[in-house]
């Protein structure tokens, strides 16, 4: 196939409104919990009102004998399925934390399954509980776990290069410590599955999801079945954001109450519900540590972190994400990584938009703005001076073959004004910079496929077969865009076919930042595939050599004589009525040549101007500035719109979003009590795209689905930790926390986070 | 969550309304714009027998003038209607305090009335049924517990309401009417320290109208919320009276969401009136306020920035009182 030369990309690159907008905003689009089964029930769990407890006794007789009540399920229904590991999916004899599920009932209408909820009888006899980080690791804390002695879950201990040398080599050393609190992420759309298992030998279970094949996996194992009995159905999808990654409890628990009532269960999270099911990011401890030389070299890192697992550990990924930032942004001579699991009667823990990093990274880089403060260096030139370059191998073993880290850091100092306004703000004004790095994909525990398939029709209309998700991330209008480049057709002229595990092909599903960049190079392969039996007949019905033919705007010309031309459809058609017959079906996939980690990585840095005011402790965020090294922008609309959302989000938590616990429950479980900003109080955003375009993406394209949200998180927080004029040791920077710090900095006080203690409330 | 089994009535006239609230057999629960009762009755916080319906009584509309030169107001109008009327123009604190409630649509739907009898707010209680089980009841369960100050012995629960201050710093009165006739007393003489019976409004009667007097003096109204719309308040205050350059007379400052009721500060005024509004005087003014606030709850935001957040309004009210351009 002739290569298409770049500067002749005729899609890919353009401002290119969704495929799915026009449905969405005229309410067409079908979401989950507008799919009612013929027979369907509703289901609800009933959930432990204790944080700690034994179950002594339940009794659902009275809830059974409720006419138009199906099915109730208990562990005694299933007392072998698991969820995870060592977690049952109905609670067995011990609840661990309020919410945890006991019980659910299966009924013909909503109202009736409500009304029995409150006839199960369930009597706790309650046991001491821990519902802090703090209080569970003290030496007479009650323990959750007999196999967790301490408390303590699974740790991580590892060095990468060699921190020993890198801490002696360094003539200062700084150490900081950082806390986040448990955060949630208000997907617009709540929880709901909805399971058809009344054949035992088949499990059709209809769920948003980020992917379907760890929700086959993981149900085909619980259930004891084969994946191919398993089916998963999703349509449209209200956000992700990591929660959507794997099933929950309720996806098993609509299965049990289908294979014993006979007929599909449907169970929806309610509004307060919905901040159990999630499993949203728990409470977090951070000690931070930089060694690093007096012209500013920075030589080791530290990273020493204490998450709360909550009542189980569900999710051990999140132990060893924070380590990948301390080896991707600088080039010290070693790096150390700590991180351990704490249980606490509280929710089971998972992640939160901008993963675990953003969290972290609110805190590391002011610490890394902390660490050129002392050394009485710019902190931009410190950014600057130790960045990334093209090239690089990280100390974990990561070649960046595309990095314009130095470029994007250049850029927002450049367009902020940086120079004029760093040190040179009034008073209760702030400046911050934060960089970041982030995978496109990733290869861990398994590989990292994703498969297409397109079918061309004899009228030309392309169908595009895809198990990547659109979460609202936009990867569909991405896609189509892909397949129309490839095939010089329009992306309005592609069908996508997604969302059912029995006909799409094999894709890990929208994890990791892969979609554009792993899933679009197997659309892409598998429009390169039709394309070349579509130049065959092509080829020969104008008499030129298929390998020279060019697909743009919706024909099929000769590269040398432009008379030589048919269009995309006669083509199509011509094919499949040719004497072979031929039907254009294109198959492509991509799974990353490495055998451990990422292919490419993107970088980002931003810069955020905030200002506080004094009174009230409010902050408001003015303007950020933004420079991403994405690759190629595939669709600089939805990059723009990533971007905004980005900003948006990563300023809500630094500044907003907590979730407020109290003897493990949860009280501000709405989206009225849980504050998040409202979309008017996102700040003036000035984007800046610097194209490295990488050697292994498609048309040069790496990641922008979660790379920014990072970059944000740690810039605004710098920026107020500028404004108060010492590192602000929580999140989120809310009026009262601001007006502590700006007592505690009073008196000129630039270290006021070793002396802040819990219990400012 | 469905809403708990009710009947639901709607008399056509005051009067209808009023016979069957002191006839009726079981619980009545009020119901206007239903912003604030059909949330809470599907968390369980209510469970009346019978909900009355006041939406559309004629004898709670319209705004008139009164022969003492100022208006009054009927407790059944909606905010929105609030906004545009051009009678309550000539109080630019009420129109910004009422301004400041929730969203637009939800204007569209609350009255007035029932902004000032919103039932007091607290986030033990404030939940699903379910929610609360694992706190257990408190005293607006009639059980006598209190999870926001283990040593209350009566309901700390905050006053929600952005315009009881305002009307308040106006020198509203409201009227209560029953079978038997009407009351008529100063707004800030409704509301009680105690979150479960919040109000003096006795079961039998309907708050009707609202009086204002003759508009006068200056007046200001600020609201602080977690986000720039549609929240409840962490603080309100409305201040008025007759400024002449550092001079002041007839001073109200009103804090409101604070506390369990609208807070109508008493030294601070003193201090003003004596002592003009200077700066310093006004610095002295609100560090006296934090004195009448009583104690703070934990509630929504901490204690201590209820008391930090109290001063500091009380200075921005000041400065503004006296910095308006007349």
């Amino acid at each position: 196939m002739a290569a298409k030369p770049e500067q002749q990309l005729s899609i890919i690159g353009r401002r290119q409104p969704r495929v799915d907008g026009f449905d969405k905003v005229t309410g067409r689009s079908e979401f989950t919990d507008d799919i009612r089964l013929p027979g369907m029930l509703y289901g609800k769990i009933l959930r432990s009102s204790q944080p700690h407890a034994r179950i002594a006794r339940i009794d659902t007789s009275r809830a059974e004998a409720l006419p138009r009540v199906k099915a109730v399920v208990t562990n005694r229904d299933a007392p072998d399925l698991m969820f995870s590991e060592h977690q049952h999916v109905l609670a067995q004899d011990v609840v661990r934390y309020v919410g945890e599920e006991v019980a659910a009932v299966a009924a013909v209408d909503l109202l009736t399954a409500e009304e029995a909820l409150e006839l199960i009888e369930v009597e706790y006899e309650p046991l001491p509980n821990v519902t802090t980080v703090r209080q569970a690791l003290k030496n007479d804390a009650p323990c959750l776990h007999e196999r967790a002695p301490g408390n303590i879950g699974p740790t991580m201990d590892q060095d990468w290069g060699d921190p020993d040398r890198g801490f002696a080599e360094s003539d200062r050393i700084i150490e900081d410590e950082f806390r986040t609190p448990m955060q949630h992420n208000t997907l617009a759309e709540l929880h709901v599955a909805l399971a058809d298992f009344s054949n035992p030998e088949k499990l059709h279970l209809y769920t948003p999801t980020q992917g379907a094949p760890l929700y086959q996996m993981e149900l085909a194992r619980g259930f004891g079945l084969a994946e191919s009995q398993v089916r998963i159905v999703y349509r449209n999808i209200g956000g992700a954001f990591t929660g959507r990654g794997r099933p929950k409890p309720h996806h098993f628990v609509a299965a049990l109450l289908s294979r014993k009532a006979g007929r599909p269960v449907k169970i929806k999270a309610t509004a307060d519900e919905e901040f159990i099911m999630f499993r949203a990011s728990g409470e977090t401890l951070y000690k931070f540590r930089t060694g690093v030389t007096h012209d500013g070299t920075i030589k080791a890192l530290e990273a020493d972190i204490t998450f709360d697992a909550g009542g189980h550990d569900e999710w051990a990924m999140i132990l060893w994400l924070p380590s990948i930032y301390l080896n991707w942004l600088y080039k010290p001579v070693g790096v150390r990584y700590k991180g351990r699991f704490v249980f606490t009667n509280t929710v089971p823990k998972g992640s939160h938009h901008g993963g675990i990093m953003g969290r972290m990274s609110a805190g590391w880089q002011q610490h890394i703005t902390r660490v050129a403060e002392v050394l009485g260096m710019d902190p931009a030139e410190l950014q600057l001076k130790n960045a990334v370059d093209p090239g690089y191998e990280s100390p974990d073993g990561s070649v960046f073959a595309s990095c314009g880290l130095k470029e994007c850091i250049e850029t927002v100092v450049e367009r902020s004004d940086w120079r004029n306004k760093h040190g040179k703000l009034p008073k209760y004004r702030g400046i911050g910079i934060g960089i970041g790095a982030q995978a496109s994909g990733s290869k861990g525990a398994d590989n990292d496929t994703s498969a297409a398939m397109v079918k061309i029709a004899a009228d030309g209309v392309v169908t595009l077969y895809t198990g990547i998700p659109d979460m609202g991330q936009g990867s569909h209008t991405v896609m189509c865009m892909i397949a129309a480049e490839v095939l010089g057709t329009e992306p309005e002229k592609i069908r996508v076919v997604q969302g059912d595990s029995d006909i799409t092909p094999f894709d890990w599903g929208a994890f990791a930042q892969r979609g554009t960049f792993t899933t679009g190079n197997a659309v892409k392969a598998a429009c390169e595939d039709a394309r070349e039996q579509l130049a065959v007949i092509a080829g020969r019905e104008l008499d030129e050599d298929p390998a020279s033919l060019m697909f743009r705007h919706g024909r099929v010309q000769s590269a040398s004589d432009p008379d030589k031309v048919m269009s995309f459809g006669e083509v199509a058609a011509k094919t499949l009525h040719s004497v072979e017959g031929r039907f254009v079906m294109g198959r492509g996939f991509f799974n990353s040549p490495k055998p451990f980690g990422a292919l490419a990585f993107s970088f980002g840095a931003q810069i955020a101007e905030v200002e506080v005011d004094p009174e009230t402790g409010a902050v408001a965020v003015l303007k950020v500035w933004a420079a991403h090294d994405i690759g190629r922008a595939i669709n600089r609309l939805a990059v723009e719109g990533q971007l905004d959302g980005q900003v948006f989000s990563g300023m809500s938590q630094v500044l907003y979003e907590e979730c407020k616990v109290e003897d493990g429950l949860i009280l501000n479980p709405s989206r009225l009590e849980y504050k998040l900003p409202r979309t008017y109080e996102l700040p003036a955003v000035d984007y800046s795209l610097v194209e490295t375009i990488d050697p292994y993406g498609p048309f040069g394209a790496k990641e922008v689905g979660e790379g920014p949200i990072v970059v944000s998180m740690s810039a605004v927080a710098a920026a107020v930790q500028n404004a108060v004029g010492a590192l602000v040791p929580e999140i989120p920077m809310t009026p009262w926390r601001i007006k502590r710090m700006l007592r505690a900095t009073a008196d000129g006080s630039t270290d006021v986070g070793k002396h802040w203690s819990e219990g400012l409330e | 969550m469905h809403l708990p089994d009710h009947e639901f009535v709607k008399p056509a006239t005051l009067a209808d309304s009023l016979a069957l609230l002191r006839s009726a057999s079981g619980e009545i629960k009020l119901i206007a714009g239903g912003t604030d009762v059909v949330y809470n009755m599907r968390g369980r916080l209510f469970q009346p027998d019978i909900l009355l319906s006041v939406r559309d009584l004629a004898e709670l509309q319209g705004v008139a003038d009164t022969t003492a030169g100022g208006i009054r107001i009927g407790a059944g109008i909606r905010l929105t209607d609030l906004e545009h009327e051009p009678r309550v123009a000539a109080y630019p604190a009420l129109v910004t305090a009422g301004r400041a409630v929730a969203s637009r649509h939800v204007r569209n739907m609350a009255t007035l009335g029932g902004n000032l009898c919103l039932d007091t707010r607290c986030w033990y209680t404030n939940q699903t049924a379910e929610w609360r089980q694992a706190k257990g009841p408190c005293l607006k369960n009639g059980v006598a517990v209190c999870h926001a100050i283990k040593s209350a012995s009566v309901c700390v629960a905050l006053n929600a309401s952005d315009i009881a201050p305002a009307l308040i710093a106006l020198n509203a009165d409201i009227t209560l009417a029953n079978v038997d006739g009407e009351r008529r007393l100063p707004l800030t003489d409704f509301y009680t320290d105690d979150g479960v019976t919040h109000t003096i409004r006795d079961a039998d009667e309907l708050l009707v109208a609202i009086d204002l007097p003759a508009p006068s003096g200056r007046t200001v109204f600020i609201k602080e919320t977690a986000r720039k719309g549609n929240d409840f308040s962490y603080a309100v205050i409305a201040a008025g009276g007759e400024v002449a350059g550092q001079r002041v007379t007839g001073l109200r400052i009103v804090l409101g969401c604070l506390t369990t009721r609208p807070l109508s500060l008493q030294e601070p005024v003193r201090i003003i009136e004596t002592r003009g509004l200077t700066d310093e005087a006004i610095d002295v003014a609100a560090a006296a306020a934090r004195d009448e606030l009583g104690p703070l709850t934990n509630l929504y935001t901490p204690a201590a920035y209820k008391s930090s957040l109290a001063r500091s309004l009380v200075r921005q009210a000041l400065r503004e009182l006296r910095d308006a351009t007349p």
